[in-house]
């Protein structure tokens, strides 16, 4: 069952007196099933970030539709977008945009707390989730004095701590050491074998092998795509860093 | 070249930084307006040829010392916020190779640039505004001013030396920031991450105790004059106390709140206390100086307008009539004496006035404390309870029956052991009265209205007027009393005094006559032998009234003044507490929205946060003047019989007027807040 369905997706950006427009997306589609944990790869300015913002529901597509477990996400009216969003998908970002005023889990709790949740439940459903990301000793550091790993796996539990239908990372291993960053993919692995399905845009080769399919998006489309199949980490890899080669060096689209 | 250089650095920063740099330019160019104002009109013509004169001289210059102690004071902090925003730049400046010395030859140039165009700009607005004060000052004490500009040298030059001394200061601690400080620490500065305020309980439970302290001393004052120096003890508590309560007190709070998961975990509740946790620890001391200035100010301009307004009436309380003649004699026959209001009806004939309202009557007069009917003229020295002091002590005025039945046109008799009683203010509960030490004791019938207008001089005390048919008796046998008590201690001189008064209103003569009558009429009763007096005076309402304005005339424009730079230092403290908060929430906002709230949640909860924020400091102030009212009032009195009704309609006014005012600020700033805020939004990145 599919959980995601991008249909022609198109995103125009107009400068604001209207004398300028950018086409960040030209027409992107594709689908995301149940459990799968797909990479989208691109070099800067291949229109990932909109394409993200897109999925977010942070922006209106021009044209096309995004489909979330069957909701069109361009039905949803304006008050509503803010608790779809909270209550339906998770995010990781490149800079953890943790808020320093809160602990490390009054920032898990905050999207619970905007749902209403009571805090018995909360707590409940934060113990495994600090567990499984190993950061359950760390719960009331500010997040300045933690590590960018450390708050990296704290805005993994606060993206987790909903349940949410699809989890979005944005360049998740940008800001980290390669250390941390082998941990976070080896949760993000984890976590997808336990059934979360995830969508990452990244520019890294290593966070991409990590995944089950890439896309490669060039020019506001989706110009191919990879699957894992029986590949290793190692293999995949491989395969990804060729298909790059032959994307930049020029091969034209075919 | 090189100066060139620097100078065109110096100017592109501060034109970078206008935001900040124009109103700062405003408020230090104001302070050196309202300086050189005040300075230069206690030096000019008309103000000391003024009666009063001196006084108001006295006062403006107290005026000009308060208010070059706050500007130094507040353009410290101000400056320190300047250069904090700016350390970002300077750490570029020394990365890119210039060393602190360079930087510092910036800062100097900016100060002086920054120090000129106070000046210049200050001055210049001073010097056109001046004749306008002055119009304004003259016309509040009741004057007529001429229409001459003038220029005063001397204050030009003491705001040039004062300012100038202020804005040096400034550089120099600037300059030791800058040398002691790190380039990378500059660069950083504002980026790095904030520890959390850690709640001290110690000295927000302080902070409550010593306010709820200062407002049980102020409350509990009940001799004014003696407890000056208590009184400002609590005072400065109640500063000691705000800061702690602001810095300490609200970041207590809000961990208490937290604590609470019940109350922390909902969605009302949960951003707004935990990042309001850090708003107090950047604004709570910024905030304590918004408290104590609005403070200031509302004390300040209500009790110099209630002086000022209720002016007229006190003085017309102590001088009922226009002309008021008062003799002072030795004994009961002398003050008898008819011939006293003869005298001044000649002399007031020869100087071509006409009198209406006629009254004359003579007087013994003495202070007692009155218990059960029994007044111990000795009693008001003795060490006792304050309290029981004030409740019972009387002003006792004793006049004849032939006088009071003169004057009222009436008939009264009374048998012997009978007397009249009149009370000022407090009633006269006994059946009898009688003094200590005498052994008469006369049976008492009330009196609610005497004949004449009595001067309500000691207006805090009250005063009785008893009437009594055998007056010289009566009197004699407390003098007597008197005298042998002053015979037998050393320190207390007890008095008892008779006195003769002749009053008079006058029809058809303006002000300045009647102070030369009144002098007329005292230099005739001085130079007629006929009659043996201790002593004499004439005054006229219109002499006290116009030194009465000269002096609180004086005040209320002081109060004013000082009032606008109080103001405009709150203003500017509240601007920047915007701009600061706006740049450090921009990315918060980001954040919010991408973890799922809604933009016009977050504008809700911050608009929330900013508005506890700010009219927090309002609220609290009015606190301070709600309590300081007790004190304020009892003060009033002892200047100028205050009318607590007058007191609370200044008060409530002045009140009323400051919160419009704040809350035209708020908006203004909350403006500049907004327009960082939206600079960053997530859906144009």
């Amino acid at each position: 069952m599919s959980i995601l369905e991008v249909t022609d997706l198109r995103k125009v950006y107009t400068s604001r007196f209207g004398t300028q427009q950018v086409e960040a997306l030209h027409r992107v589609t594709f689908t995301v099933e149940q459990g799968e944990y797909v990479a989208i790869m691109g070099e800067s300015g291949s229109g990932k970030t909109t394409l993200l913002n897109l999925l977010a529901v942070l922006d209106r597509p021009t044209s096309g539709t995004v489909l979330l477990d069957g909701v069109d996400t361009a039905d949803l009216p304006e008050k509503e977008i803010a608790a779809f969003r909270r209550d339906q998908l998770g995010f990781v970002f490149q800079d953890f945009n943790l808020l320093d005023t809160f602990t490390l889990e009054d920032n898990i709790y905050l999207p619970l707390v905007l749902a209403n949740r009571n805090y018995k439940d909360m707590a409940g459903k934060l113990k495994p989730i600090a567990q499984e990301l190993g950061i359950d000793t760390l719960l009331k550091k500010y997040p300045y004095e933690v590590s960018g790993g450390q708050k990296q796996r704290a805005a993994v539990a606060r993206a987790l701590i909903t349940d949410p239908k699809l989890l979005l990372a944005d360049e998740p291993t940008g800001a980290l050491d390669s250390r941390s960053t082998d941990e976070l993919l080896g949760l993000f692995s984890e976590v997808n074998k336990k059934g979360q399905t995830i969508l990452m845009v990244t520019h890294s080769v290593k966070a991409a092998s990590h995944a089950t399919r890439v896309l490669f998006i060039r020019d506001g489309e989706v110009y191919h795509q990879l699957y894992r199949g029986n590949d290793n980490n190692e293999q995949f890899y491989q395969k990804i860093q060729d298909t790059l080669t032959v994307l930049t060096t020029g091969g034209e689209k075919a | 070249m090189k100066l060139g250089f620097y100078l065109r650095l110096a100017i592109d920063g501060m034109r970078k930084n206008s935001r900040l740099y124009v109103p700062y330019l405003l408020t230090c160019s104001g302070m050196v307006t309202i300086f050189y104002i005040l300075g230069g009109l206690s030096h000019t013509q008309v103000i000391n040829t003024m009666r009063g004169g001196d006084t108001i001289a006295m006062v403006l210059m107290l005026g000009c010392i308060v208010l070059a102690v706050f500007s130094a004071i507040f353009l410290f902090y101000a400056n320190s916020f300047l250069v904090r925003r700016r350390n970002k730049e300077f750490g570029l400046y020394n990365i890119l190779g210039m060393n602190k010395v360079n930087i510092s030859r910036i800062l100097v140039i900016e100060t002086t640039l920054t120090a000129l165009v106070s000046l210049i700009v200050g001055l210049a607005v001073g010097l056109l505004l001046s004749k306008l004060a002055e119009l304004i000052l003259v016309r509040m004490a009741g004057e007529i001013s001429g229409y001459s500009f003038w220029i005063d040298p001397s204050s030009l030059i003491a705001t040039v030396i004062v300012f100038g001394m202020i804005f040096a200061l400034l550089l120099l601690v600037s300059l030791a920031r800058i040398s002691l400080s790190k380039p990378l620490d500059l660069l950083r500065s504002e980026a790095t991450g904030e520890k959390p305020p850690k709640a001290n309980f110690l000295f927000a439970l302080a902070g409550l105790l010593i306010l709820g302290a200062a407002y049980y001393m102020a409350l509990s004052i009940e001799t004014p004059l003696a407890a000056i120096g208590v009184f400002f003890t609590a005072v400065l508590m109640v500063i000691i106390a705000t800061y702690l309560l602001f810095v300490a007190g609200s970041v207590a709070l809000c961990r208490l709140l937290q604590k609470n998961k019940k109350y922390y975990y909902r969605p009302e509740h949960f951003v707004s206390v935990s990042s309001m946790v850090f708003r107090m620890k950047r604004n709570g001391a910024g905030l304590a100086s918004i408290c104590v200035l609005a403070t200031m100010v509302l004390v300040m301009l209500s009790s110099t307008s209630c002086l000022y307004f209720g002016g007229e009436g006190h003085i017309r309380g102590n001088y009922p009539y226009d002309i008021m003649l008062r003799v002072h004699y030795a004994d009961a026959s002398e003050c008898n004496d008819r011939s006293l209001s003869e005298i001044s009806a000649a002399a007031l004939k020869e100087a071509e006035g006409r009198e209406k309202n006629v009254v004359s009557y003579s007087i013994y007069l003495t202070d007692g404390l009155l218990t059960d009917g029994v007044i111990d003229v000795n009693g008001v020295d003795r060490k006792k309870n304050a309290e029981l002091v004030l409740n019972n002590v009387r002003s006792v005025g004793i006049i004849s029956l032939a006088d009071y039945n003169r004057i009222a046109g009436t008939n009264e008799t009374l048998s012997e052991n009978e007397a009249l009683v009149w009370s000022s203010d407090k009633p006269y509960s006994a059946k009898t009265i009688a003094f200590d030490g005498c052994e008469t004791v006369k049976n008492v019938r009330t009196v609610k209205k005497l004949p004449f207008k009595i001067s309500t001089r000691q207006t805090i005390v009250t005063l009785l007027v008893v009437v009594v048919p055998d007056w010289e008796e009566f009197t004699g046998e407390i003098t007597r009393y008197i005298d042998k008590l002053n015979d037998d201690t050393e320190h207390s001189l007890i008095d008892g005094t008779y006195e003769q008064y002749v009053c008079f209103d006058l029809s058809g003569t303006d002000e300045n006559s009647q102070i030369e009558m009144a002098r007329r009429v005292e230099q005739s009763v001085a130079s007629t032998t006929s009659v043996g007096f201790l002593w004499r005076a004439a005054d006229s309402f219109a002499e006290n009234k116009s030194e009465f304005f000269g002096m609180y005339g004086a005040l209320f424009f002081l109060g004013i003044a000082l009032s606008i730079v109080f103001i405009a230092a709150a203003a500017l403290i509240i601007y920047y507490k915007q701009l600061s908060e706006g740049y450090e929430d921009q990315g918060r906002f980001c954040i919010m929205q991408k973890v799922g709230m809604t933009g016009r949640e977050i504008k809700k909860t911050v608009e929330s946060q900013v508005l506890t924020v700010f009219f927090a400091p309002l609220i609290l102030a009015g606190l301070h003047l709600a309590f300081a009212f007790p004190f304020v009032n009892k003060m009033l009195n002892i200047i100028a019989s205050s009318d607590p009704v007058l007191l609370t309609v200044t008060n409530l006014s002045c009140f009323l007027l400051f919160s419009l005012f704040y809350i035209f600020v708020y908006r203004q700033t909350a403006r500049a807040y907004y327009n960082i805020v939206s600079d960053m939004d997530v859906n144009r990145q």
